[in-house]
């Protein structure tokens, strides 16, 4: 150690302040790099740059990068190359990056990639448009997203022998946007749900409630259907559709089916079908809120 | 217990008591370690389980006198007591043999139900994660069948451009697989849930017997000839299921363990098949004794379709906000740059690196660039087994000599002219040994090609123009 200890250096002490200054280190550096893109891409910097050609390229760096962002942030469906490293990969390794982006609890979560590549460009039967015929190499989308199906409606593979008895078609901004559109609803359902659980009280520490409700959780990869319990021994099973809507709801008590359970859980606001899941997340919260 | 045994077709019930001196309950307990067996027999004697774990307990009516004599483990007059004795085994010391000793001949004389051997099996797979050999299996939608011109029933298709997930409930299930199964063998089933990984796990016991009395468990000898064991995993959150190979007890032979397993790789889908909504199975190509590795490539995660130098993607850390305007820095920079600074922190006065240094150091490089994040040794996601076959044409270049240290490579004159090549890798994490070796620059990691990555997420595969074949587009 090089630097003299004044009073009583402990050694827990030393770490402390060690691990606090890394920390300051890091945080002072973030700022920096926010500072950084900030000035180099302001508008009145961008005119007194003009001069230093180092600068000007840093700042069209920055620049195209913030345009990227707010495609990003606004258009929420964004393309992007990518070079496979395999070198046995078809097309010489060009690969066409989807990039979809999900806001959930008010938060960008990692966007959802859909890598593309084109198998079918050495294959000398096929008509020049079809050998441009894309196909999903990689993806990070979760298994409970209908991915494969979508891609068999949207991207079909082309007919090797070159016959086109069904005159099929790529469509790839129909697939993203219906990608995209199940990837979104799927964060919605789990949104729904875990605004169920909070409005009954459930979760972290959550004790009492007025409902009698003592759990609420997703019943299958979907999230589509959510199983409720009820304190009596209740249970009851809720099906989602696909704009929120709840499509179906039944409650099995002690002797069969208890169908003023449900009518409660729904609170006079409807039969299923009719109602939204987020009004019963209100009507929940306003119970227990009241009580 | 009836004295008459009547055939049924109903499944075995849990509180079944076998006759705890059979080989089949000491196979089971006996595998199990000290601490484990205390574990269990505390499992068995929660609250919950009790009804189905009853102990041998004495009755009220009795006197402690009368009882002690000649009796060297004397039964305890309730649950609580047994309880406490055995919390105060789990702190002395002592053999498992005592343990072991104490269940079958003192505490549970009469009887280990089956429930209780579920629990104990369970408790193995805790103890030993890898002590089974799992495959995966995709559930696929199929088309609803479909009627041709002469009425006949066109054999059913899987349905590709089907939007919806199987779903599965588990109470369901059971039921209609019951109805699968032939009415001359009997099972029991167990779910539980894993303690640690995201899994559904249902353990099916079956025995060749068609009557659930006790009588078919004790006196024919029914359990330890003919009786198989196999566990169904249900991921969560992902249309796919895990299924283990089937271990049996008596001496039954390779073909009979097949078949039970074809049984019921037949019988699952139409047992998670609903009305107007038929599943099949689909082999994925995978099969690993690590839960692990098949929760990341067929899970609920991000992983599944973009494995090796594609897992940077499917990195939930990495923040990527599209309101960070900050821009961004390549993956392969941060490393670079941190040594870097390192080596300016330590002295400026270090010389540049020498040419060995930097093949090393872009080696390494290379290796984060194919592999992502995975493949590491200590990731706990390792295949111990790849199996390839080779349908390139061979080339008989001499340019690249394989490194048959670690592969086997059987070479067979085939019909064509080339030789039959099939690799197979062994190792306790075959693609971290290969990542190692890329590190190290033994293998060339630009060159390598794709499937050496592990990034098809395949152990078995066939490989043509460099690639493996049928899985073009991974995933799907």
């Amino acid at each position: 150690m090089s630097s003299p200890p004044p009073t009583s250096p402990q050694p827990p002490t030393l770490d402390d302040e060690i691990s606090a200054l890394q920390s300051k280190i890091n945080s002072l550096k973030s700022t920096l790099a926010l500072q950084t893109s900030t000035l180099l891409t302001a508008p009145s910097t961008l005119t007194l740059l003009s001069s230093d050609p180092k600068l000007t390229s840093q700042s069209a760096l920055h620049a195209s990068h913030l345009q990227q962002t707010l495609y990003r942030t606004c258009a929420t469906l964004t393309l992007f190359r990518v070079q496979d490293p395999d070198p046995n990969a078809v097309d010489a390794g060009s690969v066409l990056g989807l990039r979809i982006e999900v806001v959930s609890r008010a938060k960008f979560l990692r966007p959802y990639y859909v890598l593309l590549n084109r198998p079918w460009t050495s294959f000398p039967s096929l008509s020049p448009a079809q050998k441009k015929w894309l196909q999903v190499h990689r993806h990070t989308v979760p298994a409970c997203i209908p991915l494969g199906g979508l891609a068999a409606r949207y991207l079909p593979a082309p007919d090797k022998k070159g016959n086109n008895t069904k005159r099929r078609k790529q469509d790839l901004a129909k697939f993203a946007r219906g990608l995209r559109r199940e990837v979104v609803r799927y964060h919605a359902r789990l949104g729904t749900v875990a605004d169920l659980r909070k409005a009954a009280g459930l979760g972290r520490g959550g004790g009492g409630n007025e409902s009698g409700l003592v759990d609420i959780s997703p019943a299958d990869a979907e999230v589509k259907h959510v199983s409720v319990e009820w304190e009596d021994g209740r249970t009851g099973r809720l099906v989602m559709g696909d704009d929120g809507e709840i499509v179906k709801l039944v409650v099995v008590g002690e002797n069969g089916r208890d169908r003023e359970a449900g009518r409660e859980l729904l609170g006079g606001l409807g039969n299923a079908g009719m109602v939204r899941a987020e009004e019963v997340v209100k009507r929940l919260a306003g119970m227990n809120g009241g009580g | 217990m009836s004295r008459i045994s009547v055939p049924t077709t109903a499944r075995l019930p849990s509180s079944l008591r076998v006759n705890p001196s059979s080989s089949t309950v000491t196979k089971i307990l006996g595998r199990l370690s000290r601490a484990s067996l205390i574990s269990v027999a505390l499992d068995w004697l929660d609250e919950d389980n009790l009804s189905l774990a009853t102990p041998y307990l004495r009755p009220d009516q009795e006197d402690e006198d009368d009882e002690d004599d000649g009796d060297f483990y004397p039964p305890a007059s309730s649950a609580e007591e047994l309880r406490e004795e055995y919390l105060s085994l789990q702190t002395r010391k002592g053999s498992k043999r005592e343990i072991l000793d104490r269940i079958i001949t003192g505490d549970w004389r009469h009887g280990v139900s089956l429930y209780q051997l579920a629990i104990a099996d369970l408790q193995y797979l805790y103890d030993h994660p890898t002590s089974q050999k799992w495959s995966a299996y995709k559930i696929v939608p199929l088309k609803s069948p479909a009627e041709d011109e002469n009425g006949e029933v066109e054999p059913l298709e899987v349905d590709r451009t089907s939007l919806c997930i199987p779903r599965f409930h588990p109470s369901l299930f059971l039921k209609s697989l019951q109805a699968q199964i032939l009415p001359d063998i009997k099972a029991h089933y167990n779910l539980d849930r894993h303690k640690t990984l995201p899994l559904l796990i249902l353990r099916i016991f079956v025995i060749d017997s068609p009557y659930n009395t006790p009588l078919s468990l004790t006196s024919t000898g029914n359990l330890d000839t003919g009786s198989k064991t196999i566990l169904i995993a249900f991921p969560d959150g992902s249309p796919n299921i895990f299924i283990s190979k089937p271990t049996s007890t008596g001496p039954t032979g390779a073909s009979e363990s097949k078949s039970i397993r074809a049984l019921l790789v037949e019988g699952i889908p139409k047992a998670l098949s609903l009305p107007r909504q038929r599943v099949t199975l689909q082999s994925t190509s995978l099969t690993t004794r690590n839960l692990e590795e098949l929760l990341d490539r067929k899970g609920g995660t991000r992983g599944n379709a973009a494995g090796g130098g594609w897992s940077i993607y499917a990195d939930e850390k990495v923040k990527e906000s599209p309101l960070s305007t900050v821009l961004p820095t390549p993956p392969l920079s941060d490393a670079m740059e941190e040594e870097e600074e390192q080596g300016n922190g330590e002295k400026k006065r270090r010389a540049r690196p020498t040419t060995e240094e930097r093949i090393a150091k872009r080696a390494k490089l290379v290796a984060q660039a194919r592999f992502g994040d995975t493949g590491k040794v200590d990731d706990g996601k390792g295949v111990e087994r790849v199996d390839l076959v080779m349908e390139d044409v061979w080339k008989p270049t001499g340019a690249n000599a394989d490194d048959t240290d670690m592969m086997d490579v059987d070479e067979d004159e085939g019909e064509t002219g080339g030789p039959n090549v099939r690799l197979t890798f062994h190792g306790s994490h075959v693609f971290a040994g290969i990542r190692q070796l890329v590190e190290c620059g033994v293998i060339d990691g630009e060159e390598m090609p794709g499937w050496m990555t592990g990034e098809e997420g395949v152990t078995i595969g066939a490989v043509r123009n460099g690639r493996i074949r049928g899985h073009k587009g991974s995933g799907l």
